[in-house]
């Protein structure tokens, strides 16, 4: 436990992730690096297809039926390296060590069984409980997930419950077996805006009482700003800004994650004013590109932006990195990089 | 709920009467005499005063509506009328045959339940590998084979070449594997792509990642997650089959010297002896209606959002 | 040309093999009595039930008629078959079914109702049923499944036409007043005769092998006209002593059948996501080489 400072619980160092399918190679993760601790949610955001969901979840396996995947650099999970696991040692991770909770709590919870069995199964395999001492943990994980009326909620089938209370079965099937680390994929996107709050708000509570690490996917900095610690911004299958919450959301560097936090609606806009988009769209995924992707978009690309790669730099305000050498001074029009 | 089966009941019942409708439509809407027909049958050289006593007999000078409404009355307490032919009661025939048939359908069925389980988890087990591809390879061939020529190719396999079993008539167990093996077959295919597709479809959806989120195998995602979601499919490909393998007896039945219910229809077809047809034709129909019903009631009952539907 | 371009790139996407073997099949279908080498009715008792030999190259039945001129011909009884067959109830299934979609109401009502009842019966029994009233003999054998055949093509034509008559400018078509003569002959009865036309290459293969299952029977094609469920019929009591004269019409007729089950398949067939192949594995891996690790 004392580790927690020395070591993170999380290290991802210059992950690159390949995926093939029958159409196409792409390489949707480039090189990102970051880490987490225990007790710390870490926010990546970025828009869809950005690469922040195979990011998290390819390197565990976690890829439909038709993809390969190929990994480069590495993942330290508590003292080992996630990339050179084989598939038996990951499934004994998965669910264990590491909860997951997706998007769509719908279409995530089996429609054909009891939200009882799909609880307890997680419990049974990772806890080498019985069927009986596994019901009576299922019935606290429900009560720890804030669920009225645990014991008739066994009984139930997912179409039976609301999206809220499907996203709650959701987290307790995903801190069924205490994991260290919870990686939430958009967790409160699908749902109703009052419930959204809800369950930030429970994820918050279950983190303190397990102290687990959380890795929230999402694509709104409003949940950024409500949740994390730490913030990860991702553009094109690269890191473009990464820091401690306060200061990036504060005083963001890169001309993305300024974009981004330009689109949050304020409460001092007026109805019917004009919507503050982000003008373009993200480019669609493929091999790796010399030069900074966001380029297209940007008010201040330069000659330079199109032909080169721009690296993570230091920020007037560390731990603040940002990968806009435009902005930070280092490369400028017309002169020699 | 209820109200669902009921109605299903309701329109099992009405198509069950447009069936018999029709069933009895075509018998008079055969071309030529049936009584001068059957005269002949019974003596070469009949006269017009037989013709019209047969007539008289069989009640075939009564107006039509009169004529189904005794057709049907008779169909209920199972009197279905004498074949044309033999003369024999044709309802005694049935209650006679329709063991046989059941023991061929029932074995068959069983067979198939199996076979299509077996195979059809091999395949979605390893996906695209060996076992895949054989047992597509399998089902396709099993669909696509004349069960008349399966059933000879086994009876040459089995009976003439290896001696093993015997190559036609019901005595005991042994005879009854070839029939049995050979009217499962085009089920056992059909099922088999069933619940492979099935399953395959099932694994490519997200409560199949959950489960592999949470430290599930395949194996037990394909029992777990993906079997309770096939299930309707497939009892519903299995109503289906059993009306298959009514068919399959006309064929296999014959081959295989069996006297079911499959044989008799036949029997009737070939030497035209309507009551027979028709005595069948109803009988079938009967049973494929209640075979749909039993298996729609079954879908809903396997279909949590149904089966928990309130009012 | 364009339209050709279409038609072959449309094939290409295809299985081969389903392609070759109803390929093979309807080329003997269409050509096989030039390209038998014998009459396949001489018949030859002196030469009877010979095997295979240079002269007859799968030999001889039990008529001494060259086997593989039979086998040939079939192929021709059962395409002409199996197209007369599918032309009348297509025919009659799309009709029924056009009208109960374009009119509606109670004409659709009761139309679907008899669909109903004859989806109800398997094709097989009500073939048989009305053979049984109307007698053996070729007409009436291609009448009794074209019977057995409409309500499926009639179930499907009415989907169709429902949905053609359900878009935004068929409903403007009518409001504007156009002859619903034109509206039913220019707009709703071609698209669901390209729908109908794709859902009968799918049933092509049941059709050949009810044909065939009706002659095994006796009540389809009656002899000397070859046949492959009756070469095999004709065959049985020889299983014994001359298993080739089974297995050869059997592996024909199984062969076409394969063919249409594979091509319907694959036409049907909903695309799910499948695994790699190896070589498709590989070819990406090398892509992934080029790219330089930034």
């Amino acid at each position: 436990m004392n580790s927690m400072t020395a070591i993170p619980l999380l290290q991802v160092k210059d992950l690159t992730i390949d995926l093939f399918t029958e159409h196409a190679a792409v390489r949707p993760v480039d090189g990102v690096s970051y880490d987490v601790s225990q007790g710390e949610t870490l926010a990546i955001v970025g828009e869809s297809g950005s690469g922040k969901t195979v990011l998290n979840f390819a390197p565990l396996g976690l890829m439909p039926t038709g993809v390969s995947v190929q990994t480069g650099g590495q993942i330290i999970f508590d003292g080992q390296d996630i990339t050179k696991l084989s598939e038996r040692q990951l499934r004994s991770i998965r669910g264990k060590s590491i909860g997951f909770i997706f998007q769509d709590p719908m279409s995530a919870l089996n429609p054909a069984r009891r939200i009882g069995r799909q609880i307890a199964e997680t419990v049974e395999l990772h806890l080498g409980l019985s069927a009986t001492q596994a019901e009576s943990r299922t019935l606290e994980l429900l009560k720890l997930v804030g669920m009225s009326d645990p014991e008739s909620r066994l009984q139930q089938y997912p179409h039976e419950l609301s999206g809220g209370l499907r996203q709650r079965v959701m987290i307790s099937i995903a801190i069924a077996a205490e994991p260290k680390l919870l990686i939430a994929d958009e967790p409160t996107t699908a749902l109703d805006v009052t419930i959204q709050a809800q369950i930030l708000q429970l994820l918050k509570e279950i983190q303190s009482r397990l102290h687990m690490a959380i890795v929230l996917i999402t694509h709104d900095m409003g949940v950024v700003a409500a949740t994390a610690s730490k913030v990860a911004v991702m553009y094109a299958g690269r890191i473009v800004e990464q820091g401690p919450v306060h200061q990036v959301l504060v005083r963001p560097w890169h001309p993305y994650t300024t974009g981004l936090i330009d689109a949050i609606p304020r409460a001092e806009d007026m109805p019917g004013s004009l919507f503050r988009g982000l003008p373009g769209a993200p480019p669609i995924l493929g091999g790796p590109v010399e030069a900074c992707a966001f380029n297209p978009r940007c008010a201040y690309a330069i000659e330079t932006c199109r032909n080169r790669r721009p690296p993570l730099l230091a920020t007037p305000t560390p731990p603040v990195i940002a990968a806009c050498p435009v902005v930070l001074g280092q490369w400028q029009e017309g002169g020699a990089p | 709920m209820l109200s669902l089966i009921f109605r299903r009941l309701r329109n099992s019942i009405v198509l069950l009467v447009l069936a018999s409708l029709l069933c009895f439509a075509l018998v008079v809407s055969a071309p030529g005499n049936v009584a001068q027909l059957i005269a002949e049958l019974r003596s070469p050289n009949a006269t017009m005063e037989d013709v019209r006593r047969i007539e008289e007999e069989l009640g075939l000078n009564k107006p039509i509506i009169e004529r189904y409404w005794d057709w049907l009355e008779g169909a209920f307490t199972g009197d279905f009328g004498v074949s044309y032919r033999t003369g024999d009661d044709v309802g005694a025939s049935l209650a006679k045959r329709i063991g046989v048939t059941g023991t061929l359908i029932a074995g068959g069925g069983a067979v198939a339940l199996v076979l299509s389980t077996l195979f059809g988890f091999a395949g979605a087990m390893w996906p695209g590998r060996w076992p895949d591809h054989l047992t597509r390879g399998a089902a396709l061939l099993g669909a696509s084979t004349p069960s008349f020529f399966v059933g000879a190719m086994l009876i040459y396999g089995f009976a003439v070449a290896l001696g093993w079993l015997p190559s036609f008539g019901k005595a005991g167990p042994a005879s009854w594997i070839l029939p049995c093996l050979t009217i499962s077959l085009l089920p056992s295919a059909v099922l088999s792509r069933v619940i492979r597709v099935g399953l395959e479809e099932a694994m490519a959806r997200p409560y199949a990642l959950t489960a592999t989120a949470k430290g599930f195998g395949r194996r037990a995602i394909l029992f777990r997650d993906a079997l309770p979601n096939v299930i309707p499919t497939y009892i519903n490909a299995l109503g289906t089959q059993v009306g298959a393998m009514v068919v399959g007896s006309i064929v296999v039945e014959p081959l295989f010297a069996w006297h079911g219910l499959g044989h008799y229809f036949l029997m009737g077809v070939q030497f035209r002896d309507f009551t027979l047809v028709q005595a069948c034709l109803l009988l079938f129909i009967v049973f494929f209606i209640t075979t749909n019903l039993i298996v729609d009631v079954g879908m809903l009952f396997s279909d949590p959002k149904l089966r928990r539907q309130k009012n | 040309m364009r339209i050709l371009r279409e038609i072959l790139s449309y094939l290409a996407e295809l299985p081969k093999l389903a392609l070759f073997a109803v390929g093979v099949f309807i080329f003997l279908g269409a050509l096989g009595p030039w390209i038998a080498p014998y009459d396949p009715n001489i018949q030859d008792l002196l030469s009877a039930n010979q095997g295979p030999s240079g002269v007859h190259w799968f030999g001889t039945d039990h008529l001494g008629r060259d086997s593989l001129s039979r086998l040939i011909v079939s192929a021709r009884t059962s395409v002409v078959g199996m197209v007369l067959v599918l032309f009348i109830a297509l025919s009659v299934g799309v009709t029924i079914g056009t009208i109960a979609g374009y009119k509606r109401g109670w004409v659709e009502e009761i139309l679907m109702r008899i669909v109903d009842v004859g989806l109800a019966m398997p094709s097989l029994i009500v073939a048989l049923a009305v053979i049984g009233i109307l007698g053996t003999g070729y007409w009436n054998m291609i009448l009794a499944m074209a019977l057995a055949w409409w309500p499926g093509s009639a179930r499907i034509s009415r989907a169709v036409a429902v949905n053609v008559m359900n878009r935004p400018h068929m409903e403007s078509l009518r409001v504007l007043g156009a002859n619903p003569f034109r509206i039913y002959f220019m707009h709703l009865l071609p698209s669901t005769l390209g729908a109908v036309l794709v859902y009968a290459t799918a049933d092509a293969g049941a059709v050949a092998l009810s044909i065939a299952t009706l002659s095994f029977l006796g009540l389809g094609i009656q002899p000397p006209t070859p046949e492959w469920g009756q070469m095999l019929v004709d065959a049985l009591p020889l299983l014994e002593w001359s298993p080739r004269q089974v297995i050869l019409p059997g592996l024909a007729l199984t062969g076409a059948v394969v063919g249409f089950n594979l091509l319907g398949e694959a036409i049907a067939l909903k695309r799910v996501p499948t695994l790699l192949s190896s070589s498709v594995l590989k070819q990406r891996r090398a892509t992934a080489l080029l790219w330089k690790r930034s």
